[in-house]
């Protein structure tokens, strides 16, 4: 889920951006102040966090983000980097850098479908998961706001010349993004120890997954994040344990070099 | 002759960020390949010249240009596999490479020590010019930084004004126009990763021989890599003075919000780089040059 946002970000806009890591964190972090101090199960605060993160997003479009878009790649991406940083250490000197966790009364109870064992909060993400992604990909085949950013993201040019408004698409992808990856947030705090700084990590496996998948392609990011997960898991197993994230990016490097356009060659 | 430590101390950070500022400028600035891996050279530089003293003896003077060749030579290999993308993926495969040194460093145990890293408890004092420099007080490495700065500035100079100087100049513009006048776009950008990796390898090196501990968070972390491009960017991109005045403004503002606050200097750099992307994409310094008037830099970025 994460991945998508970021992919869509970049295939509309060509925007690389970094701060996406700290996005995901918002939504953490949201999701466990709404358990501390209202008492929500993050799986409900969803609802209330995804269209908030959406307005941030779109904020932080609108108000940082437009004109830099201007100035070429390279810059927003330092931009986006600047912004990460920000984001990041505001949250440190708000939140402290201490590890938290958000254990729901129901966490720990044993689940094993087919003999395997699952933890609960984590089978209830990977299934909402999946509904968004679902519904994502509904949107996007069919109504005209999917479709409106579908066609920027492949051809910006003609999509102008078809009459769409390119400014708002871009706006709004940029919301869904963030929104896409507050929400994953708040689905991801519940089974990862949260910290300010934890969008560092979360940003890096993100862009292995979608130049695995294609940056722009959001099929791609789906099949990128499940390819990563599994290398990992296997990885993990039979290479070595401490090295199992740097498989990932063995990976990435191989793809960037004989398949940049991605496995499903969808890239720039 | 005594002066204030803390000042001194942050004078010779100043240098040193100097130094690596203008390591990444050579190659972001003058060639326009945005590395977001450098961490990894200076990893090289720094772990090469603490383990050279304490397995080898070799002294850390001597030991810094070793660290230097060590990180030049490591950067042919990540040259040869990063080059052949461009713009953002060639960003996103340093990042990619760099953190891979991380893990490396981190699991290597023989060679790195892992995240125990290694030490140095003393330093051998030296006679020079007469006088016993005993390394505890900071005046000598002062003078150290001090030179590493002014090399590092020179080369940069030097090379703004040399052959390879102008061949990265038309290569940032427009790789394939450059290709296509007959330029070897790929020897000219090798020999400017190698620079640019000898110069960060050196930093390294310095990094050792004055903090005296190495371990894959100080020395292998995004955050230097992220460090080295903000020193850069908010100077002045490709400008030989830049660096400096960037070094110099953010550890400024870095030590002051930490005096402060204790923690967030990060904030101000990232504040400060969105701030100058915003508003003065060619960086401090490089704004203050546009002010001075009738001087007239030929094709100045």
């Amino acid at each position: 889920m994460i991945g998508i946002g970021l992919t869509v970000v970049f295939g509309v806009m060509r925007i690389i951006n970094l701060a996406h890591g700290e996005m995901v964190m918002l939504g953490m972090f949201g999701a466990y102040w709404g358990h501390l101090l209202l008492r929500l199960d993050p799986f409900v605060s969803l609802l209330a966090l995804t269209p908030l993160m959406f307005l941030v997003g779109t904020l932080i479009y609108r108000l940082l983000l437009e004109r830099i878009v201007a100035g070429g790649e390279l810059n927003t991406l330092l931009y986006t980097a600047g912004l990460s940083l920000l984001v990041s250490n505001v949250a440190l000197f708000a939140f402290t850098a201490d590890y938290r966790t958000l254990t729901l009364s129901y966490g720990l109870a044993p689940f094993r479908p087919l003999g395997i064992a699952v933890s609960v909060p984590l089978a209830i993400a990977f299934l909402l998961a999946l509904l968004v992604t679902a519904a994502l990909a509904l949107f996007l085949s069919r109504t005209d706001l999917g479709r409106a950013i579908r066609a920027t993201s492949q051809n910006r040019e003609a999509a102008v010349l078809m009459g769409i408004d390119v400014r708002r698409v871009a706006v709004i992808t940029f919301g869904l993004g963030t929104a896409l990856a507050g929400a994953a947030g708040a689905l991801l705090a519940p089974s990862l120890y949260l910290y300010p700084t934890v969008g560092e990590l979360l940003i890096v496996k993100c862009f292995v997954i979608v130049v695995l998948g294609g940056l722009g392609s959001v099929p791609g990011a789906i099949a990128g994040g499940i390819l990563l997960g599994v290398v990992e898991s296997l990885g993990a197993v039979y290479v070595s344990s401490a090295y199992k994230d740097g498989i990932g990016f063995v990976l990435f490097l191989a793809v960037l070099l004989y398949r940049p356009t991605g496995l499903f060659g969808a890239g720039k | 002759m005594t002066r204030n430590s803390f000042f001194l101390h942050v004078c010779i950070l100043v240098l040193m960020w100097t130094l690596l500022g203008a390591a990444w400028n050579v190659l972001g600035g003058f060639a326009g390949q945005v590395s977001f891996g450098h961490a990894a050279l200076f990893a090289v530089g720094a772990y090469t010249t603490i383990i050279l003293y304490l397995k080898a003896g070799l002294a850390p003077w001597w030991g810094m240009p070793v660290g230097g060749l060590a990180a030049a030579l490591v950067s042919l290999p990540i040259g040869f596999l990063c080059f052949r993308l461009r713009g953002p993926y060639f960003a996103l495969a340093t990042l990619a490479v760099a953190e891979l040194f991380k893990l490396v460093a981190l699991n290597w145990e023989s060679v790195t020590a892992g995240p125990v890293g290694y030490l140095i408890t003393t330093l051998p004092p030296v006679r020079l010019f007469g006088t016993r420099l005993d390394w505890e007080g900071k005046p000598p490495f002062y003078v150290a930084a001090a030179l590493l700065g002014v090399i590092a500035l020179g080369t940069t100079g030097w090379l703004r004004g040399s052959r390879l100087g102008a061949y990265l100049a038309a290569i940032r513009e427009n790789e394939d126009a450059a290709e296509a006048v007959g330029i070897d776009t790929v020897r000219a950008k090798v020999v400017t990763l190698a620079l640019s990796a000898f110069l960060t390898g050196v930093g390294g090196g310095f990094y050792a021989f004055y903090f005296r501990y190495v371990d894959p968070d100080a020395v292998a972390s995004l955050n230097l890599s992220m460090e080295m491009i903000f020193i850069a960017v908010v100077g002045g991109l490709g400008t030989v003075g830049g660096p400096l005045v960037g070094a110099a403004f953010l550890t400024a503002v870095g030590e002051t919000v930490r005096a402060r606050f204790q923690v967030g200097h990060l904030l101000a750099y990232g504040l400060f780089m969105m701030l100058v992307i915003r508003y003065m994409p060619e960086g401090i310094w490089g704004r203050l040059r546009r002010m001075v008037p009738g001087r007239r830099r030929d094709g100045a970025a």
